[in-house]
């Protein structure tokens, strides 16, 4: 690196974000500190971040609609739903057939969701992507009741209300540490891929459409395509995270695919920062941790997030990760302002010389 | 196939179901209409002052007796105070979401009905509550029809007629109904749009706190019914279309009858079929049945 003044501001921090913009870094620290969780003692916090780390996929899924392509789904339970039906349902036809579940019963339930989540998703954004603003976001909420009710009525295939109980995955998985790295590995994976497509040129043709369709649409470009790809992918990972709820949490039921659960997708998203591919696994760090902490000690929790969410709203509505980049931004540029004074060049971003 | 005594019942609970969807989604059409803030808490304020007004009457019958010119009264105490608070929310917190995106004011209005519910769930705690009024069935056909049902029905149509007075004849239903179109120009015309704002999200929680206390007395309360209502009255406002007064009657006609027929035949898929209809005229017609398409 550069022997300049400027040094002091780099290193592996600086570096990445100057070229990757905040989620580099936190992209990175957020998986070291994932890593690390099993290191905490009790069976607790790797449950809580098996929870985070699924629900924190959907929410990444979801932002793939609301981030990228400004769209607001107040369905996308329905896909995580989906998923983690059919995983379930995979599951009992297997402990029925075969006795028990073995490893190849249990990674074709999980890869077998995936088409029926974008099967799905295909269904709705068929005709959400038609519409846009506050259509798009009532159609895909209808579709999404329309699910939930078919779901909870249909006693016989999906049991109802009672949901589907004793999804025991095999031995190995059974162990929750080791459960916690396979949803790490899925999770991990799954956001390096999500992170290749929002920096290829289909996701900033997804950032066109959010910030200017008619635009788009004078260039050339299929935006109802281009809508409908995306809504599929997004129903895509939303089904894999659906799809690791099953086995994790041992039962599924219809309350996953309800509108409510697509608004903590929403909030989730708003509070860790829409704007940054790593927001919404921060938003939900904050909202399933302190779930899981606060309902210890009161049972008013939804007061608690309600209070906590009103704040964030009001006072800080680019999400928690755009005060950290200004922050991080002010002490860049103040470290600048330093060398001026003293009368040093100011080595470029990236060091030099 | 159920006999016509009771084909007859259901028609009655139907239309009273359409009367509540329709108070309780003219009051959102409205403050959507003139502020463009879709209201997710509509339905919990609702079930708030379906509270207060049985804490009302609770206290007063226990003066007077369970009469109904007590509940009038509950009634109208907990209005004032739904009214009051309506307002109070616009002015200390909606009003700072007008300059931001949907989303975020969806998401306020969302962390409203977090607070609210668990204030409910805080004061009046998690068994179910009731209010018993004196009231005979009514024999109708060989069967026995509560005749509170034609007591909703009256009042909805009445309270319906006097929105629609409110807004075509009086002065500041005139301002409303400007305010729809233009904010600019009634500002300009030096009308404070900020106490219209105001004004019309107290009328629009009101408007929720007047119907819950008129089916106070053939609805047990329990917390989370504001949940299943909420999306309910989304779907009233979207098949209407959103700012029409008219085109939200006719869509709670609609959702109201349908349900309570399909309750006969199908009770679990009841609301199934309501969605059904709410994603069928989002794709055959996005701004609903009298909306225009100007909105769109």
């Amino acid at each position: 690196m550069s022997s300049s003044g400027a040094t002091h501001k780099s290193g592996w921090f600086s570096d990445l974000y100057q070229k990757r913009g905040l989620s580099g870094p936190a992209a990175v620290i957020l998986f070291l500190g994932f890593l690390l969780v099993p290191l905490l003692p009790g069976k607790f916090p790797i449950i809580v971040g098996t929870e985070v780390l699924i629900v924190g996929l959907f929410a990444l899924s979801f932002n793939l609609i609301y981030g990228y392509m400004g769209q607001i789904s107040f369905g996308h339970g329905a896909f995580f739903g989906l998923g983690a039906y059919a995983t379930a349902l995979l599951f009992r036809y297997f402990q029925m057939t075969a006795g028990g579940i073995g490893y190849f019963g249990f990674f074709l339930s999980l890869i077998l969701a995936l088409p029926l989540a974008a099967l799905g998703s295909w269904v709705v954004g068929f005709f959400c992507v038609r519409l846009t603003g506050i259509y798009f976001a009532m159609l895909s909420l209808g579709f999404g009741e329309l699910l939930f009710y078919l779901v909870f009525s249909w006693y016989s295939f999906t049991k109802g209300d009672d949901g589907i109980q004793g999804l025991l995955p095999p031995p190995f998985f059974q162990d929750a540490t080791y459960y916690y790295y396979f949803t790490l590995a899925v999770v991990v994976l799954s956001t390096l891929l999500l992170w290749r497509i929002t920096e290829s040129p289909f996701g900033y043709t997804l950032r066109m459409l959010r910030d200017n369709r008619n635009r788009a649409a004078f260039l050339g470009i299929n935006v109802r395509r281009v809508m409908l790809t995306n809504f599929v992918i997004a129903g895509t990972f939303a089904g894999v995270a659906g799809a690791l709820w099953g086995p994790f949490q041992r039962s599924v039921s219809p309350h996953i695919l309800g509108w409510a659960e697509s608004g903590k997708a929403v909030f989730m998203t708003l509070i860790g920062g829409a704007y940054y591919l790593a927001g919404p696994m921060v938003g939900s760090i904050i909202y399933t941790a302190l779930n899981a902490y606060v309902t210890r000690f009161t049972v008013f929790w939804p007061l608690t997030i309600g209070i906590i969410i009103l704040v964030f709203v009001i006072f800080i509505p680019g999400g928690l990760l755009s005060v950290i980049d200004q922050r991080i931004r002010f002490r860049l540029s103040a470290g600048k302002v330093e060398e001026i004074r003293k009368g040093e060049p100011v080595s470029p971003p990236g060091g030099g010389a | 196939m159920p006999d016509l005594g009771s084909l007859l019942i259901q028609l009655f609970s139907g239309l009273s179901r359409a009367m509540m969807l329709f108070l309780l989604s003219s009051g959102l059409s409205l403050i959507f209409g003139v502020m463009n803030i879709l209201n997710f808490a509509h339905a919990t304020l609702w079930l708030l002052a379906a509270y207060l007004t049985y804490t009302f009457f609770q206290i007063f019958s226990g003066l007077w007796g369970s009469e109904a010119l007590v509940l009038v009264n509950s009634i109208v105490m907990a209005t004032g105070i739904m009214f009051l608070l309506g307002m109070a929310i616009e002015r200390f917190l909606v009003r700072r979401m007008y300059p931001r995106e949907l989303p975020e004011q969806l998401l306020l209005t969302f962390a409203l009905i977090l607070i609210f519910s668990d204030t409910i769930k805080l004061f009046w705690g998690v068994e179910n509550r009731r209010i018993v009024l004196p009231i005979e069935p009514m024999e109708v056909m060989g069967s026995f029809v509560n005749p509170y049902f034609f007591v909703i029905i009256a009042a909805g149509c009445g309270i319906a007629l006097g929105l629609r007075f409110f807004l075509q004849r009086t002065r500041y239903g005139k301002i409303v109904r400007a305010a729809v179109f233009s904010r600019d120009m009634v500002s300009a015309l030096g009308i404070r749009i900020p106490a219209v704002y105001a004004g019309v999200f107290g009328l629009g929680v009101g408007l929720a706190a007047l119907t819950a206390g008129i089916f106070l007395p053939i609805m047990p309360l329990s917390l989370g019914i504001d949940m299943d209502l909420i999306v309910q009255c989304f779907a009233v406002v979207v098949i209407g279309g959103f700012g029409s007064i008219g085109g939200t009657f006719i869509a709670s006609l609609i959702v109201g009858i349908v349900y309570s027929y399909s309750i006969l035949f199908w009770p679990d898929g009841a609301l199934a079929i309501i969605f059904l209809i709410l994603v069928g005229v989002l794709i055959w017609r996005p701004w609903g049945l009298l909306g225009t398409e100007m909105r769109y």
